[in-house]
């Protein structure tokens, strides 16, 4: 019932879980993987920094068990650039001044990577009905939900 | 801690019969890894139900059968929902945001039994049941009203696993509505929320009205005196704000970080009427 190990895809890559009980995904990440992209904000779910993609959904993985995602495909900040070459969603984020401080971006970006997958045209409600969960206290959200919309149709749907 | 996977329901229910009280049910985890970084609890094992088979499921055969593990986003995008159970739907669709809707449950957000729970006063209008089993006993069925006992309180044994919930069927001439009132659109616990179903016969006149509100109270209730004064009528304004005056002597709200209890009662008699209009003017728009 309790396995010994228990492994789960990390960007594609198969490692294997070391947490016990409560640890968060998120201390997983950062702590065993060395992935730092993945920021610690509120650690209550409440401000999006830590979101990263499991099977395709964005969660928050200051809440998510590490254990729970056994067997999962999670994807984080360090899976989007494919080597230097950023994706166009974090190209375009740069250009139309999406990011100031940067802390809660790689948070913005899992979950636009997942609503464009989904949704490769989205609206403008679309783009702010996604992010109600992910807090900038920097750009006030026009260029980040600006940048989302530029971009219909050009980001990669892998 | 121990982290016990559940590969199918007997498990779960064995682990449950085992270890009772040590044990903390886990499905989407939303609020039990908050509560477990506050210390508000101190399990000795997590029991993991998430993956348990066919707890998903949201299934009308005349009742409304929802899975213990259907997630707010599938109450929110459900078509069986988005017609006769809107209330479900809208609710789900306004607890936290995208993240927290991906893997929160409804049968996390019953248990949780917070006073802002949104799902249940949907629940509450639509009749619902919670649906438990345990190994040893079988299952039961207990109304939702006299599940949620009190404030973070649940009826639920310590053996017994919530299963799902059943829903009074809906029919085309009944319609419901759910209203929030929070700072935000989103990621906002409720200052008030409140659900309306209400049917009416073939003259337009009301023949069964539910109201149950959220946030104003230590347990989100049914109005049953508001109810009543609703019952035979066909939503005139003057006979909605006898029912609101109703629903205001049976609320307690308090004073709190997100609203006065001034505010509360305020605001609760203003969306209420707005909600039964829109609510009747929808099913008397379907009788002809």
């Amino acid at each position: 019932m309790n396995s010994v190990s228990a492994s789960v895809l990390v960007n594609g890559r198969s490692v294997t879980i070391d947490g016990h009980g409560a640890t968060t995904l998120l201390e997983f990440l950062r702590n065993s993987l060395g992935l730092t992209g993945t920021k610690e904000g509120c650690s209550e779910g409440e401000c999006g920094a830590c979101t990263v993609l499991i099977d395709g959904q964005p969660i928050t993985s200051c809440l998510y068990p590490v254990l729970a995602a056994e067997g999962r495909h999670v994807e984080t900040i360090e899976g989007v650039s494919e080597g230097s070459d950023l994706s166009p969603l974090q190209e375009t984020l740069i250009t139309a001044g999406g990011i100031q401080c940067g802390f809660c971006t790689p948070g913005f970006v899992m979950t636009l990577t997942a609503l464009l997958r989904k949704q490769p045209n989205p609206t403008g409600e679309e783009v702010a009905n996604a992010l109600a969960g992910n807090l900038c206290r920097c750009t006030g959200y026009s260029q980040i939900v600006e940048a989302a919309i530029s971009l219909s149709g050009v980001e990669r749907k892998s | 801690m121990e982290f016990r996977r559940s590969g199918d329901l007997d498990e779960a229910l064995a682990s449950l019969a085992e270890l009772g009280d040590k044990a903390q049910v886990l499905a989407g985890g939303t609020d039990v890894m908050i509560q477990l970084e506050r210390g508000e609890i101190s399990p000795e094992t997590l029991v993991h139900i998430e993956r348990i088979e066919g707890m998903r499921s949201i299934a009308e055969n005349g009742r409304l059968t929802l899975g213990a593990l259907v997630t707010h986003i599938d109450l929110a995008q459900s078509p069986v929902l988005c017609d006769r159970y809107q209330s479900v739907a809208r609710a789900a669709s306004l607890v936290g945001g995208w993240q927290t809707q991906a893997v929160g449950t409804i049968g996390g957000n019953v248990c949780n039994a917070s006073p802002a729970a949104d799902l249940l006063p949907p629940l509450l209008v639509h009749g619902a049941n919670v649906l438990l089993a345990s190994k040893d006993r079988g299952e039961r069925e207990v109304p939702l009203a006299d599940f949620v006992v009190g404030r973070r309180t649940i009826a639920r044994e310590p053996d017994e696993l919530v299963t799902g919930f059943s829903l009074d069927n809906s029919d085309s001439r009944t319609a419901d509505i759910y209203k929030k009132v929070g700072r935000r659109g989103a990621m906002e616990v409720a200052i008030v929320g409140l659900a309306i179903r209400l049917s009416v016969d073939s003259t337009g006149t009301i023949n069964d009205a539910r109201i149950a509100v959220c946030s104003v109270a230590p347990v989100p209730f049914r109005a049953q005196a508001a109810e009543q004064a609703l019952l035979g009528t066909k939503a005139n304004s003057e006979e909605t704000r006898t029912a609101a005056a109703l629903i205001l002597e049976q609320a307690e709200p308090i004073d709190d970080v997100r609203a006065t209890a001034r505010y509360r009662k305020m605001v609760l008699p203003r969306i209420f009427e707005n909600a039964v209009d829109q609510c009747y003017s929808r099913v008397a728009s379907d009788l002809s």
